[in-house]
């Protein structure tokens, strides 16, 4: 008679495997990108056909050339006024753009505001030397130099942020200062990815998400299987192939933003320079190796984890538990990791 | 019938016999011991390594373990990946000025990516088969 039970158990067992297997009716699909924000975007979608998700990644990737172009500070498109076009006539004239712009440099005051002038979208002419310097030292690494911190204090005396004037009535931007330069750097991409999530959020991309260039957005769950997006942070140390990522964070309609110091860099003399130039010292910025955001908005993500790398932990810290929603997590020089209060409850255990 | 097999052997609470439990530990130990064999020398990672030009998928290489080469694609002969024994893969060279995709490393769990921009080359972890509840969707740095 055991048997008989034994018998019943595995039946039991055997049905229940099968019903556990059952296919769920989203499939996967993944698409990605290299033309836009100078970066690597990628689209993942749970969706019922190939061809639901190539009309969303199709809208998505038009969306974010637009964005590309109008934030673009290096290159002219015909028919379009720019930031390039808005720093070409600085001093000179006022520049009529779209409203896309125009709601992009509000929105960059306000993070200016937010985070004491940390992320500063006015600093493009400190940024535009560095850039100069790196790509001079990645072209030719035996040459490559740093800037005098002369040159880069008489380009600080051309950032403030007060002198770039917006006129929403006539949709003009108008830099008062001859020598100002924009760059956008540190917010445009997330600004536009949170503006293209959700447009593709009203179009039908209910279960997705877009990354670009480290600007995670996701919109609901993983399918019909009512999972959480599983976003994981990347170890610093990209070496280390048993640990490639520190933390696994879960979230759903959030955003979640890394700024790090050790992929984007030139070499001087041995010593690394990284892309993060902080506005205070005007050289790369040395409170952090990596700082991540989770919050709704992407493009406040964006900002904020540019802001929290130009300072302390502790004036980090204070920064996001004062703004409701939003969690940092911080990797700081020495290896020592720090959260703020919400950030662990985010994680998988 | 069941009540009445258990009221049968009620009194000494008998269900399995010696034998039973002898043949079940031998099939969960055999179980443990072939996964464990399997996942050391035949597993790899369950994971394949995608290369990408222009968005369209030229190369497709499972991560096996113990395997090592370095190779290039056809439609960007002065890149060199090196695919590493322990199931990771990496950029290894690139003529490209800003070497981002040789900083990104070595590169072997589901999620993560790595980008030639110059190149037009995008290298990614994914998959091979199967769907892990745990799995990253994407392993983000900068």
């Amino acid at each position: 008679m055991s048997k008989k039970i034994l018998c019943f158990f595995m039946i039991v067992l055997i049905t229940v495997s099968l019903f556990g297997c059952g296919k769920p009716s989203l499939n996967r699909y993944e698409a990605q990108y290299l033309d836009v924000f100078d970066t690597a975007t990628f689209v993942i979608s749970y969706n019922d056909s190939q061809e639901t998700f190539d009309a969303q990644t199709r809208l998505i990737h038009e969306e974010l050339m637009k964005y590309h172009k109008y934030y673009d500070i290096y290159n002219d498109y015909e028919g379009i006024n720019n930031i390039k076009t808005i720093n070409d006539n600085a001093g000179i004239a006022p520049v009529k753009v779209d409203s896309a712009i125009i709601e992009l440099l509000l929105f960059a005051k306000k993070m200016y505001q937010l985070t004491d002038g940390k992320t500063n979208v006015a600093l493009g002419s400190v940024l535009k030397i560095w850039h100069q310097y790196r790509e001079e030292g990645l072209e030719d690494p035996a040459k490559a130099k740093l800037p005098s911190l002369q040159e880069l204090q008489d380009a600080a005396l051309h950032t403030d942020i007060n002198d770039v004037m917006i006129d929403e009535k006539e949709s003009t931007v108008y830099l008062k200062d001859p020598l100002m330069r924009l760059d956008v750097g540190a917010i445009a991409k997330g600004y536009a990815t949170e503006r293209v999530s959700m447009l593709a959020k009203e179009q039908g991309f209910q279960s997705g998400l877009i990354s670009v260039g480290g600007n995670v957005r996701v919109i609901g769950m993983k399918g019909d299987t009512g999972e959480l997006w599983n976003v994981a942070v990347q170890n610093p140390d990209t070496e280390n192939t048993e640990k490639p990522y520190l933390h696994l964070v879960n979230i759903t309609d959030h955003s979640l933003v890394t700024s790090g110091d050790y992929i984007r860099y030139y070499v001087v003399d041995g010593v690394r320079y990284h892309h993060i130039i902080d506005p205070v010292t005007l050289y790369p910025s040395a409170y952090a190796v990596s700082v991540t955001i989770v919050c709704k908005d992407s493009g406040v993500a964006d900002a904020l984890s540019t802001a929290l790398f130009n300072m302390s932990y502790e004036e980090g810290l204070s920064l996001i538990e004062g703004i409701t929603d939003t969690e940092a997590m911080w990797i700081l020089p020495s290896g020592e990791e720090k959260f703020s209060s919400g950030f662990e409850e985010l994680m998988t255990k | 019938m069941f009540i009445k097999a258990i009221y049968k052997y009620g009194d000494k609470m008998n269900f399995f016999k010696k034998t039973d439990l002898l043949i079940i530990a031998t099939i969960l130990i055999v179980s443990a011991l072939s996964f464990g064999i399997y996942q050391l020398f035949l597993g790899g990672s369950a994971a394949r390594a995608e290369i990408y030009y222009e968005g369209e998928l030229v190369e497709s290489i499972r991560l096996e373990r113990g395997e090592e080469k370095e190779f290039s694609v056809p439609e960007a002969p002065s890149v060199v990946f090196h695919l590493w024994p322990d199931c990771t893969i990496s950029f290894s060279q690139s003529d490209c000025p800003d070497q981002v995709c040789v900083h990104a490393g070595r590169i072997g769990t589901v999620g993560e990516f790595a980008a030639c921009l110059p190149n037009k080359l995008v290298l990614k972890i994914v998959s091979d088969g199967k769907d892990e509840k745990e799995a990253p969707d994407i392993v983000i740095g900068n």
